[in-house]
């Protein structure tokens, strides 16, 4: 089963589909959990999830606005996709009956 | 940010692998963060990788083969020649020639670059980028445990020439000990010091060797193990009063092949294993799909 920050770089690659490089996963990790995503742990659970098989990377092109230095383009397999639906669905089903859970379907007060 | 600043950035990213370098200096870029959070998420990433190296076997295999067995045997080899050397025309006093010490001199000065550069090689190979934390370990094993087993066993008492008080005593004293151990200040710790850093450095760019070029090491490593245990077979008697017992050969041959023992690592490495060789990148780059 993935690890909370594993999902949490998962659901961002996949969110962010053709755009999803190192950077773009921080930016957008952050803006879900409103912490800071460190790039050390990024570049380590990229590593994982690609040793697992749950990701692809590759070098993408360089940018003006990153002083000419390459990307690393992520792409989620197909095998990610399954593990984050796994861990979603178990999320959901231990999430079922709990006041928190109750109170978000209602929505905020 | 600061120009300083991201040359500061770039030389410590040197502890990256490139590709990955280049990935995590680009990410810096575009997120325009400041001096402070970018040098923190930029140790924070080198740390996580220098602690990922240690996962593997290599680097263990450096610091105890290489930096532990090894180190000490050249140590020992440091803190012998040291001493030769300053006995070095004194060798009226036994039956030596001038000729028969230059000979031993050399040939014990021959083993030790050869060695030198053995390990050294052989540590930047099995260290990878962990290779600053163990050629610095190393280096101070061989240039300080010889001496510091003297000291501790209260062979060498440590005092200062003029006032002779302990050489701790006095704020003079303990940065000439300072200076003493951390600096290659005698010619046999130089004869360690370059051939081991020229050989860090070409185990760093190399990683491995042709296998010739192995072969040739390896029997260079031998030649000089046998030979130096002959030139000590003949040489310590004529320095030790008459009736002490002779050093049996094995006994002068093991620290010898202590220090030599990465030749025979790089030897073992030229054996088919038949399975592929270790990817040490972290970040592999691999063509857009």
């Amino acid at each position: 089963m993935l690890g909370e920050f594993e999902y949490l770089l998962l659901s961002a690659a996949a969110r962010l589909g053709d755009g999803a490089y190192g950077a773009a996963i921080r930016r957008d990790i952050e803006a879900a959990t409103k912490r800071r995503c460190s790039i050390g742990a990024l570049y380590t659970t990229l590593d994982r999830l690609e040793a697992k098989g749950l990701i692809r990377s590759w070098m993408g092109n360089p940018t003006p606005q990153r002083g000419g230095r390459q990307k690393r383009m992520v792409r989620v397999t197909g095998n990610g996709v399954h593990e984050a639906k796994a861990f979603y669905d178990a999320v959901s089903r231990a999430s079922h009956g709990v006041s928190w859970a109750a109170d978000r379907a209602r929505g905020p007060a | 940010m600061i120009h300083v600043g991201w040359w500061l950035l770039s030389f410590l990213a040197r502890a990256l692998d490139p590709p990955e370098r280049d990935v995590v200096l680009g990410d810096l870029a575009e997120s325009g963060a400041g001096f402070g959070l970018a040098m923190r998420d930029l140790l924070g990433l080198i740390v996580r990788r220098q602690v990922g190296l240690w996962t593997s076997w290599r680097p263990w295999l450096a610091l105890f083969g290489v930096c532990g067995v090894a180190g000490l045997s050249l140590s020992s080899l440091v803190f012998r020649l040291n001493v030769d050397l300053y006995k070095y025309a004194a060798h009226y006093a036994t039956s030596l020639t001038a000729r028969q010490e230059v000979a031993f001199l050399l040939c014990l000065a021959g083993a030790l670059l050869v060695w030198s550069w053995t390990c050294g090689f052989v540590l930047a190979s099995l260290s990878g980028r962990a290779v600053w934390l163990t050629w610095s370990l190393f280096y101070f094993v061989v240039l300080d445990s010889a001496w510091a087993r003297f000291v501790l066993a209260g062979n060498i008492i440590l005092r200062s020439p003029r006032t002779h008080e302990a050489v701790l005593d006095s704020l003079q004293g303990t940065l000439r000990l300072l200076m003493f151990t951390t600096l290659p200040l005698s010619i046999a710790a130089l004869l360690f010091l370059f051939p081991a850093l020229f050989g860090a450095f070409v185990g760093v760019r190399w990683r491995i060797l042709p296998v010739r070029h192995r072969y040739l090491i390896g029997s260079v490593n031998i030649a000089l193990a046998v030979l130096a245990t002959w030139a000590t077979g003949w040489y310590d008697p004529a320095h030790l009063p008459a009736g002490w017992p002779r050093v049996p050969w094995p006994v002068r041959l093991l620290p010898f092949l202590l220090a030599s023992w990465p030749a025979a690592y790089l030897l073992a490495c030229s054996l088919p294993t038949g399975r592929p060789k270790d990817q040490t990148s972290a970040l592999r780059p691999v063509p857009e799909p």
